[in-house]
């Protein structure tokens, strides 16, 4: 009984594993070596899935902290991550709030909207108060492929929740 | 009408304020927080750059090593597959010793030739001493597509100094941009926020720019100039921070260079301790 429900335990911090993994790792989803334009923020798709359907195995502190992480390693102002996966927080905490039931079309047009409140904050306070640039076309292929994505994403989240988690869905 | 509306507030302060069980915070408190922390890394003051500078050499050291297993298979499939190489590879090593052994004592002529005339011209290059070449490890090479930089391995305490070039096999690579205590930050050649100034093998001079793509964009050159394939890139060295006529890469027909290191490919790289700029990225 102990054994299993230490199990489910490493089963339910999988997805915050596998956020601070990529946030300190070298691993990326940016696969600009094989195809130029192709690069994608799995960060804030792994966020905003498990906050839409289980906030509690994504604490808000743990997203901060992840964050934080992140922008040592990639060379960003402290902090900017962060304020970026708190926005997908928030929008999908409140999308959570007022839906009753979700589907994947639902779900990744909410997504869609939490991206881009995400990205506005991140690439204007990138761009007025650091001295990176950055093209906006890369912006632009970034969000694209990173929308593209969610629905292969989300049924493989769906996949490991409905297997390893169980489904206590809003 | 209000009911939507009050609908609206109360899911909009519950999404910000919203506490208990796995959250012991509320978004509203961490997105202030993050504010908080990023104005003042932003703004630099004297307390936080010591902690940043410390943060990052604790977060590079973890990096690297969470990253070992991703390392770890591929280059365990370039070791099997070298293994079963070993005998062709001995025979090939022989024939370049033999080659090399010849081309030594040539080597050796015109080393002392080479120092000589350099000590007639009295260049910067006879000036280079190897005791200010650092050798340094690339601890962190996380392919962002927005900023193309490594992390190494020597900061502060090796001597390395913001705006010190970084070379590969004497062919440039970068500079550095960002140093700690154990850590740097190498701005390579590549990204979007690099310009250097650069001459050609005829003369023309220009200045290379990082396009965020492998291939740097030569920009400013003379006017009616015709880029065509082939022609070598070296550093100018008119801005004082590169050493004049360190290779960087060979032309492409569309302005573009393809750089003789490849910036993806990097395991080691020297910094040069003789050379730091003054100015900013």
């Amino acid at each position: 009984m102990a054994k299993s429900s230490f199990i489910n335990k490493i089963f339910n911090a999988g997805p915050l594993i596998l956020l601070y993994y990529l946030c300190i790792s070298e691993v990326d989803t940016n696969l600009e070596k094989m195809f130029e334009i192709f690069s994608l923020n799995f960060q804030i798709i792994l966020v905003y899935f498990w906050v839409i359907k289980r906030p509690d195995i994504m604490a808000n502190g743990h997203v901060f902290l992840a964050g934080l992480i992140n922008d040592v390693v990639m060379g960003f102002p402290l902090g900017i991550s962060s304020l970026s996966y708190l926005i997908i927080i928030f929008v999908g905490t409140y999308v959570r709030n007022k839906s009753v039931n979700t589907t994947i079309a639902s779900d990744w047009f909410t997504f869609f909207m939490a991206m881009i409140f995400s990205s506005l904050l991140f690439f204007s306070l990138l761009n007025n108060f650091s001295d990176l640039s950055f093209t906006y076309s890369k912006i632009g292929y970034n969000m694209f492929f990173t929308l593209f994505m969610f629905p292969i994403f989300w049924l493989l989240f769906n996949i490991y929740q409905m297997t390893f988690i169980g489904n206590r869905d809003a | 009408m209000s009911v939507s509306r009050d609908d609206f507030s109360i899911a909009f302060r519950s999404a910000l304020l919203q506490r208990g069980g796995a959250q012991k915070f509320s978004v509203l408190s961490l997105i202030f927080l993050a504010l908080i922390i990023f104005f003042l890394d932003v703004y630099g003051t004297k307390f936080t750059k010591p902690v940043r500078s410390f943060l990052n050499d604790v977060v590079y050291r973890v990096t690297f090593l969470a990253s070992t297993p991703t390392r770890f298979l591929p280059q365990a499939g370039k070791n099997i597959s070298s293994f079963f190489n070993v005998k062709e590879e001995n025979e090939r090593l022989k024939l370049e010793l033999k080659k090399y052994k010849s081309l030594e004592l040539n080597v050796e002529f015109l080393t002392d030739e080479n120092k000589n005339l350099q000590k007639i011209l009295e260049t910067e290059y006879f000036n280079k001493n190897l005791s200010n070449i650092v050798l340094a490890k690339v601890l962190v090479d996380k392919n962002s597509p927005f900023l193309k930089s490594i992390i190494i391995n020597k900061g502060t305490r090796a001597g390395i100094l913001k705006g010190m070039p970084v070379t590969k096999d004497n062919y440039l690579v970068g500079r550095v941009v960002e140093t700690n205590y154990l850590s740097s930050r190498v701005l390579l050649l590549n990204d979007l926020n690099s310009r250097i100034p650069v001459t050609l093998d005829e003369g023309a001079q220009a200045i290379l720019s990082g396009s965020g793509t492998n291939n740097p964009i030569l920009e400013y050159l003379p006017e009616d100039y015709e880029t065509v394939e082939d022609i070598n890139v070296f550093a100018s060295g008119k801005d004082g921070i590169f050493t004049s006529g360190t290779p960087i890469g060979i032309t492409n027909n569309d302005g573009t260079v393809d750089l003789f290191i490849d910036p993806n490919q990097l395991s080691f790289v020297t910094v040069n301790l003789n050379v730091q700029s003054k100015g900013k990225l």
